[in-house]
């Protein structure tokens, strides 16, 4: 055992006599234009996400849907699905943002651990439900294109639909493997 | 003295220490250390405000450095590589010295790699030549934990090393 401890003092000391690695030239300003560009960044996402929301509540009374009961009622719950959904990715951000770094690291670890949590979470319970709710008011609004819209058209909506839907549940899918090996990297 | 100033400072001074950690936090790859070392100074310049003299500053971002290697686990797996295709770095220190501290180093990247993400950063802190006490701090645990996990990895790697 004593002779374990030894050697791991001469390892230290190959370790202590590794030459010093380069400080990058400027490499001081270079961080502090990165923290810019990442600042504006977040913004820039939040304010994209922000105006979907306004552009799809917008949209609602453009087309008056509220004088069609069942208009209102599809379109209306897309709309509302697709709004929080964006506000439970502004809240993610967020709480991302607001994880501490200068704390202790076990305390690090199950912060970090409860953010993954709440995402997969989100990904297994929430957007599912988002997903099955936007596609029940999607389904509520197609005899009113039906009606209103010629057949190839029609047929286009509902032919794109499900590519949209395959497109958006692979991302999904892509999206909570990657979230949950995190969660189990952190947790090993 | 500038924030600016005061942030080029800092970084001077403890850019080789973070760099180090992070180093030897990803299996010795020198392009993954680079850009988590530069988070980190991200992160650092960032909360420099918020930073309250409980503790050195160097000690502040070893904590900031410790966290972010944990938190940087996506780069890794999206760049998994083999241990010893990083290490073409050391090729170049290590002219001047002999072919065994060289393999002895190469083994020692490599021993650590294997290790889980807490005692990685307890013998990294622990290499660096930090006090237990300080480590301790950074790590969030008891002394006594501190002292008998790392009597516990010091043993691990050494035989690791050997094998």
């Amino acid at each position: 055992m004593r002779k374990n401890m030894s050697d791991f003092e001469t390892l230290k000391s190959s370790w202590n006599d590794q030459s010093a690695p380069n400080t990058p030239e400027n490499g001081s300003q270079q961080i502090v234009k990165k923290a810019e560009y990442i600042k504006n960044k977040q913004k820039l996402t939040n304010l994209i996400l922000s105006i979907t929301l306004i552009v799809l509540v917008v949209f609602f009374f453009y087309i008056t849907a509220y004088n069609n009961a069942r208009a209102a009622l599809g379109l209306g719950i897309m709309i509302s699905v697709l709004a929080i959904r964006i506000v439970l990715e502004l809240v993610s951000i967020k709480n991302l943002k607001s994880l501490k770094f200068d704390i202790d690291a076990i305390t690090f670890k199950s912060r970090i651990r409860n953010y993954y949590k709440n995402r997969v979470w989100t990904h297994y319970v929430g957007t599912p439900l988002i997903i099955f709710a936007y596609c029940f008011g999607f389904v509520l609004l197609l005899p009113l294109f039906e009606k209103n819209l010629s057949n190839g058209f029609y047929l286009y909506i509902k032919i794109s639909a499900v590519f949209v839907l395959i497109g958006l549940l692979t991302l999904i899918a892509v999206q909570v493997k990657k979230e949950l090996s995190i969660l189990k990297a952190i947790q090993n | 003295m500038s924030a600016q100033n005061q942030f080029d400072s800092i970084y001077d001074t403890n850019y080789p220490n973070v760099f180090r950690i992070c180093l030897g936090y990803f299996g010795g790859n020198e392009s993954i250390a680079k850009e988590v070392a530069q988070d980190v100074f991200v992160k650092v310049w960032g909360n420099l405000s918020n930073f309250r003299n409980e503790s050195s500053i160097s000690t502040w971002i070893y904590r900031i450095t410790v966290n972010t290697c944990l938190s940087n686990i996506k780069i890794r797996k999206k760049q998994h590589v083999s241990v010893e295709k990083h290490l073409g770095h050391l090729k170049s220190e290590f002219e001047n010295q002999t072919h065994e501290t060289e393999a002895q180093i190469k083994a020692l990247y490599r021993c650590i790699d294997k290790l889980n993400r807490d005692n990685k950063s307890l013998i990294l802190l622990e290499l660096q030549g930090l006090p237990q006490k300080e480590i301790a701090y950074i790590m969030g645990m008891a002394h006594g934990t501190v002292r008998t996990r790392l009597h516990r990895i010091k043993n691990e790697l050494t035989k690791c090393v050997k094998t």
